[in-house]
């Protein structure tokens, strides 16, 4: 348990040496490492080569693999094969743990989930710091989006993109009770008109889950709490925590605006089915869900609106940001990879054109703040009422509160997922007696 | 010359010996099972007793885990999940496949070969695609409901309550296991020889008298086979409730097994030793129950 055998015919980096030193060892090392460097592209020279990449959505690994076509096109250096593996969820992330682990079959390169990412951050980090590549574009790049992916001021990942929470508001709904979303400006706003909405039209206003963390977590990181402080001190059972998550408990029990989303969640196909049918007026989720629209939800075409959430108070945080997926590269690559792989990675993920097609090609918004001026991202979209919606996005980046995470963060979001929200929603549990027994039991883990 | 003669005959005489053949024969599954079984066992009670997080730190802490897990209330409640439910499969899937091996096997079936085949397919179908289609079953407007609100009864949301969440995986998995059980148990009664049923009826014995004197107390041995087998894997719950809820995460825990509990130990809290000494107290409970049941069921007593 204590020595990890890794690939790869040596482990310069553990003893010390590096890159330059590593490559004059030897006439039989050199030679293998070129065998490994040359394998899939054939004709590179010595530090490129295939890189394999692990992920669990389809369109990161066509991404990927586009992106390194490109790449190849420009670069000097070294270039690279994608050779992407799409796995499920949990058996993506249980494989890699268990390949670190072990020592053997790690891939180059890696997509780890942000409720997932706190789990590798564990012991020894088995992953390359990227903070180098991040300095470059620091002055470029929303910092906040960088947070969840640091570990003792490090970057150990790279996410694809902001996630900003907005409000999708359903126009065909709000007329019928004859409400203007654009008067909505705080949560009391909000919960008035949910009022009329439900009063006029017999519908619920929005839907808070009952298992999942998305919704309440949006409110809880809006109000200035959060799971983790910047400082890495769990504040799970804060008082804006409290007021945060007794905001939604309130929307269900008191004001009875809203109802637990079907399904369990809003990412769920009974939601999908009620939205789409115009049984909510509107719902708060990451900007990725635009993506969705089309596919499972497609009768909301051109009844959309995009909105900022509501405020706690006036002139207070319109958004926050949730979900995430941060890449990163395993130490268990092959040393002389390593530095072609921090370029692919920068020329994939964060200049300016990637960041560019981060939003053309994948349709997540951009967390590089310069492409909001590109054409491409100015287009009015004809699915939300022919607003130019990443260009709207933009005008929240000011009034954004951050999320940071810590090294009990994947606890934590398994523990709101399955009992304090759906404790809240559907028991009317207290909402602090929820968030101090979480507490409790997250530290119970360390 | 003369050496190498005898060298040649010694070896053929040891090859010959029966106790070389076996172990010759027995050492590919020896290997295997010393290698994947045996060694994989002490390695996790070794771990169990080390403190583990992430690649590359171990402390040993004694009994330290075990203690934390004798405080933990997660444990305990992943404990009474697992047992309410092996208990809940220890009825479901004695009763209902006893019953209809018995039906299958009294010959008044036409094709009954046709029918447990189609019992048994669950068993063989691909656990994804279970997960997908009892999502849709167990929906608020899926065939479970339906039945229901045939009945005049109200509609359940089985898979968005805390305490629906353990009938809900009953429901699956007396899907998925009462063909294999069916399987076993007409294996059983096949055994039981045909002279008993004649003289029987020549009695005057009914159909059911016939089951309940000859069927029943006959197929003892392997209704505590499949007893011992149901519990062992009542309690090792885990492939279920990670298909119908996404990561296991079930609502309000009501469907947290000792196994997920150990799943999440390890690779979410990669605390592999924690989740190691769950594993033992696992095995022991299992080991103990099983003990009782084949006590209960006179197993040990010399006939």
């Amino acid at each position: 348990m204590t020595s990890q055998p890794r690939r790869g015919a040596a482990q310069p980096y553990r003893s010390g040496v590096n890159r330059r030193e590593f490559l004059g060892l030897g006439a039989g090392l050199g030679a293998a490492a070129l065998l490994g460097g040359c394998s899939g592209s054939g004709g590179d020279s010595s530090g490129g080569g295939e890189l394999t990449f692990w992920t669990f959505v389809d369109d990161h690994a066509t991404f990927m693999k586009s992106q390194a076509k490109e790449f190849n096109k420009t670069t000097k250096g070294p270039k690279v094969t994608v050779k992407a593996s799409v796995y499920d969820y949990d058996q993506m992330h249980d494989k890699l743990l268990t390949a670190l682990q072990s020592g053997v079959g790690a891939p180059d390169v890696v997509d780890i989930e942000i409720a997932k990412f706190g789990t590798f951050t564990r012991g020894e980090i088995q992953l390359h710091d990227l903070t180098k590549l991040v300095d470059k574009h620091r002055k470029n790049l929303v910092e906040t989006r960088l947070a969840p992916y640091q570990f003792n001021g490090k970057q150990y990942g790279l996410d694809y993109h902001l996630g900003a929470f907005v409000m999708y508001y359903n126009t065909d709904v709000l007329r019928e009770a004859n409400v203007d979303p654009d008067n909505i400006e705080t949560w009391d706003d909000f919960i008035a008109a949910g009022k009329t909405v439900k009063k006029k039209t017999g519908k619920w206003m929005t839907t808070v889950e009952a298992q999942n963390r998305l919704v309440h977590l949006a409110l809880m990181l809006q109000n200035g709490g959060g799971i983790y402080d910047k400082n890495n001190k769990l504040i799970l059972d804060s008082q804006a925590n409290v007021d945060a998550l007794q905001l939604a408990a309130d929307m269900v029990h008191k004001h009875e605006i809203a109802t637990s989303a079907p399904g369990g969640g809003q990412s769920e196909p009974p939601f999908y089915k009620a939205f789409n049918a115009g049984k909510f007026a509107c719902h708060w989720y990451p900007q990725w869900q635009m993506i969705r629209f089309p596919d499972f939800m497609p009768d909301t075409k051109g009844k959309l609106l995009v909105r900022p959430l509501p405020t706690f108070s006036a002139g207070g945080a319109v958004s926050t940001m949730g979900g995430g997926t941060g890449t990163a590269i395993t130490k268990h690559i092959d040393e002389e990879k390593v530095d072609v792989a921090m370029d692919f990675l920068e020329f994939a993920k964060i200049t300016y054109d990637a960041q560019v097609k981060i939003w053309t090609e994948l349709g997540f918004d951009p967390y590089r703040e310069d492409v909001y001026d590109d054409p491409a991202l100015s287009k009015p979209d004809p699915w939300f009422s022919n607003e130019p919606v990443m260009k709207n996005l933009e005008k929240m980046f000011d009034r954004l509160t951050p999320e940071y995470t810590g090294p009990r963060y994947p606890e934590a979001v398994q523990l709101i997922n399955e009992t304090v929200a759906f404790n809240i929603v559907k028991k009317g549990a207290s909402v602090s007696d929820e968030l101090s027994s979480a507490v409790e039991t997250v530290e119970r883990k360390s | 010359m003369v050496a190498q003669t005898t060298l040649v005959t010694r070896f053929r005489s040891l090859a010959e010996h029966p106790a070389v053949v076996t172990t010759f024969f027995l050492l590919p599954f020896l290997a295997l099972f010393v290698g994947f079984r045996v060694w994989p066992t002490v390695h996790a009670v070794v771990l169990s007793f080390q403190d583990i997080e992430g690649v590359g730190s171990s402390e040993w802490t004694g009994l330290g885990n075990y203690q934390a897990l004798a405080q933990d209330p997660q444990f305990y409640k992943a404990l009474s999940n697992s047992a309410l439910y092996a208990m809940g499969t220890l009825v479901l899937l004695i009763v209902i496949p006893f019953t209809l091996a018995a039906i299958l096997h009294s010959g008044r079936v036409k094709n009954s070969h046709a029918f447990r085949t189609l019992l048994f397919l669950p068993v063989l179908t691909s656990l994804v695609v279970v997960g997908v289609v009892f999502q849709l079953i167990l929906s608020p407007d899926g065939l479970v409901n339906a039945a229901l609100s045939a009945f005049g009864l109200p509609k359940l949301a089985w898979l968005e309550s805390e305490y629906l969440a353990l009938p809900a995986l009953l429901i699956l998995a007396t899907w998925r296991w009462v063909g294999l059980n069916i399987l076993y148990f007409t294996t059983g009664l096949a055994n039981i020889p045909q002279e008993l049923y004649d003289a029987a009826a020549v009695d005057g014995a009914s159909g059911f008298r016939r089951f309940l004197h000859i069927s029943l107390p006959l197929s003892k041995p392997i209704i505590l086979f499949v007893m011992v087998l149901t519990l062992i894997n009542g309690f090792q719950l885990f492939v279920e409730p990670f298909i119908l809820w996404t990561g296991g995460e079930s609502p309000g825990g009501g469907g947290l097994s000792i196994v997920v509990l150990l799943y999440r130990t390890a690779f979410t809290s990669f605390d592999l030793g924690y989740a190691a000494a769950i594993g033992v107290v696992l095995a022991l409970i299992i080991m103990v129950i099983s003990v009782i049941q084949l006590r209960l069921f006179g197993f040990f007593k010399k006939e």
